[in-house]
């Protein structure tokens, strides 16, 4: 019977291309609207590590002098999101967590050791310690994080990107090859594959939507290095620094180093918590943390959310799209209307020869399922188009962030039926009702 | 086989009352024809469609092959129409975007039916009505007297106890509509009962009984010269 009312839906459909056409398009204009819109929200808003969202945690310490807080927001005084580079360091070799790493960045001219000084590009840098490869779950394509060593000693060896290992390297295995930032030399020890975490939680808020930096390197090697490049960092003080000099940045109470911390639980965070209050007390020895010990602790999503990453409330553009897709299917509603008030001549006729309400009923779902799908998959196209243009005009979304899930695509479709039908419901109920005696007259 | 007591219709169109039927008595039997005369305007493709179960009845009782329709849901009275009846109209009403065979396949997809029997039931009665050889051809490429037949092929492929026919030649010139009366005397022999509404006196002394509504009022015609008159 299905394939019956299938064959009907198809005789239906090629004999007013037009309103079909018309009807399929409809739909696929508001599907498309909406799920461009809801992709981008989605993708954008979605938890970046869902295995330990709730366990990774951003540290802040109330480190700024005693004459005036960091900040201040709705009467309450909010310590600094980064840190000092003692502070950093203190908590790194006291290992209170399961991974911990300070975050650092700088930019350099890069290039390999067989290309000419004239082929360097400036690259940001990423430096940290290596249990953030772990703890972000980085994914290797070759090699993988440096050792213990490298952390401690600052040794001069990076993680790079697969797009820069296919740019530098052709997409070759480049492990134990050499890359050149500066002058200094570092060995390649480990390619990353595809790691695109969305949003990027562990960056600045203006960053949080652009790829990962293509060069990862020990913390230590930044230090050693004096590599500092003051654009690149958030630096703030409440006491300038001794002189101008590196070691006196590192000696100084500027904060500037963003510190990361994974915990075995979010159990944990209050013996975290405890940890971080003990260790301010004991500053104080040094003259330092004359403050209320205001820390906190942020988990991703708490993170993303006060650093204005995403927004806690519901999406406004969402709902605008969903409510578009409903004027859509309103006006699909109509054309439905029309073409099914053309078609009571073969109600009546139906009914004549013994089907029921229900039989047409079902006869005229299956039609307004086949325009649903059609428009679902038109739909779908141009949701696509969507998202690769909105990747354009953004620059700060990239194309591989705004691909669909499997998900979505399979919603989108569902979408596009569930909705066609719905909306399809009324003007297939009113066909059925038609008084079939009343239509046999004229066919 | 189908009984009708003090059965009565009115159409209510907002204050208007129309009595399109006065409270009548009517037993069919199995086998008979029967035709259906009467001006323009008197009730008679009303008594026709509610006899086919296409319109409800106000007044009064109706037992078709024993089964006492007024109880019946739209499913149940849907499945009786398919069974028992089978309708051919004045403008014979073929779907244009479907082929013969399956505008006479249109009752049979209604009904359980493996595609085999469809297939033979179909082709049954397309050879009834001269047709099989066009199964392929649409309703456009025939002529009306053509398009009749087909309309009587579909509405005996599914083997009913009763063919309504409302003015089945109204649209024919004479020459066509003897073949179809030819046709329609055939089909009543091998034992289907008719029930024809038409305007043509001719044809409706052929008749074995003519049945005569006038402003509503049925009335059984005994005398068949005076029908022609
Ligand atoms: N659906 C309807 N609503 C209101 N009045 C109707 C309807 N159908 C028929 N009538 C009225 O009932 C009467 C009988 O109509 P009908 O059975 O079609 O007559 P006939 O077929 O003999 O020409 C007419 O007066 C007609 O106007
Ligand atoms: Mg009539």
């Amino acid at each position: 019977m299905f394939s019956y009312y299938l064959k009907l839906a198809l005789i239906s459909l090629r004999k007013t291309p037009f309103l079909s056409l018309l009807m399929i398009m409809t739909i696929a204009i508001g599907i498309g609207a909406t799920m461009t819109t809801y992709t981008v929200s989605y993708l954008l808003q979605k938890d970046p590590i869902p295995t330990k969202s709730d366990r990774l945690f951003n540290v802040r310490l109330n480190s700024y002098g005693p004459d005036k807080p960091f900040n201040i927001s709705q009467g309450k005084e909010v310590p600094p999101f980064i840190l000092t580079y003692q502070d950093a360091i203190n908590l790194q070799n006291a290992k209170q967590g399961v991974n911990q790493t300070p975050l650092g960045s700088f930019k350099i001219m890069t290039r390999t050791t067989e290309q000419s000084i004239t082929e360097a590009k400036m690259t940001p840098i990423r430096s940290t310690y290596r249990d953030m490869f772990n703890m972000f779950e980085v994914p290797f394509k070759f090699g993988g994080a440096w050792d213990e060593i490298a952390d401690q000693d600052g040794l001069q060896v990076a993680v790079i990107s697969s797009e820069l290992n296919d740019k530098l390297f052709g997409g070759e295995n480049s492990v134990g090859k050499s890359l050149l930032l500066g002058n200094l030399q570092y060995r390649v020890v480990g390619v990353t594959d595809d790691w695109y975490p969305i949003p990027k939680f562990f960056d600045y808020r203006t960053r949080a939507f652009n790829k990962p930096r293509d060069v990862i390197v020990p913390f230590q090697t930044q230090i050693n290095n004096e590599l500092w490049t003051g654009s690149d960092v958030s630096y703030q003080c409440w006491k300038e620094p001794a002189d101008d000099s590196f070691s006196a940045i590192l000696a100084s109470e500027c904060v500037w180093v963003s510190y990361w911390v994974e915990l075995n639980s979010a159990a944990e965070r209050n013996n975290y918590m405890d940890f971080l209050v003990n260790y301010s007390m004991e500053q104080r020895e040094y003259g330092r943390f004359l403050r209320e010990p205001l820390h906190q602790l942020f988990n991703v999503k708490e993170q993303l959310i006060e650093r204005k990453i995403i927004k806690d409330d519901g999406n406004v553009a969402v709902w605008l799209a969903f409510a578009f897709l409903a004027v859509c299917l309103l006006n699909c509603m109509a054309m439905m209307v029309a073409k099914f008030h053309g078609r009571a001549g073969e109600v009546g006729l139906r009914r004549a020869v013994g089907a029921s309400k229900q039989d047409i009923i079902t006869q005229f779902t299956v039609e307004t399922c086949i325009i649903g799908l059609l428009g679902g998959i038109l739909g779908l196209l141009l949701a696509q188009i969507g998202l690769s243009v909105t990747a354009q005009l953004y620059s700060h979304l990239y194309a591989e962030m705004l691909e669909m899930t499997a998900g979505i695509v399979i919603m989108t479709v569902l979408l596009a039926v569930v909705s066609a039908v719905t909306f399809g419901l009324l003007p297939t109920l009113h066909a059925a009702k038609v008084q079939p005696s009343s239509q046999l007259k004229s066919l | 086989m189908l009984s009708m007591r003090h059965l009565s219709k009115a159409y209510y169109t907002d204050t208007i009352k129309t009595q399109a039927l006065q409270p009548f008595d009517l037993s069919i039997e199995q086998g008979e024809f029967v035709a259906v005369i009467g001006p323009s305007g008197s009730g008679k493709t009303t008594f026709l469609n509610i006899t086919g179960l296409l319109e409800d009845f106000c007044g009064g009782s109706y037992e078709l092959d024993g089964v006492n329709v007024e109880k019946l849901n739209d499913k149940a009275k849907s499945k009786l129409r398919n069974e028992k009846v089978g309708f051919i109209f004045q403008s014979f009403n073929l779907i244009p975007e479907l082929n013969l065979y399956d505008n006479v396949d249109m009752p049979l997809r209604y009904r359980k039916l493996s595609s085999k029997d469809r297939h033979e039931r179909i082709m049954d009665a397309l050879n009834k009505v001269g047709l099989a050889s066009r199964k392929a051809h649409y309703p456009s490429q025939l002529s009306g007297g053509q398009q009749q037949r087909v309309a009587i092929a579909r509405a005996i492929a599914g083997k009913p106890s009763f063919l309504l026919a409302d003015e089945p030649t109204g649209n024919l010139d004479s020459k066509m509509a003897d073949g179809i009366m030819e046709l329609l005397k055939d089909i009543n022999a091998q034992g289907t009962s008719i029930v024809m509404v038409t305007h043509d006196a001719q044809q409706a002394v052929k008749a074995q009984r003519i049945i005569e509504i006038r402003d509503g009022m049925l009335s059984e015609r005994k005398n068949y010269d005076k029908a022609i008159a």
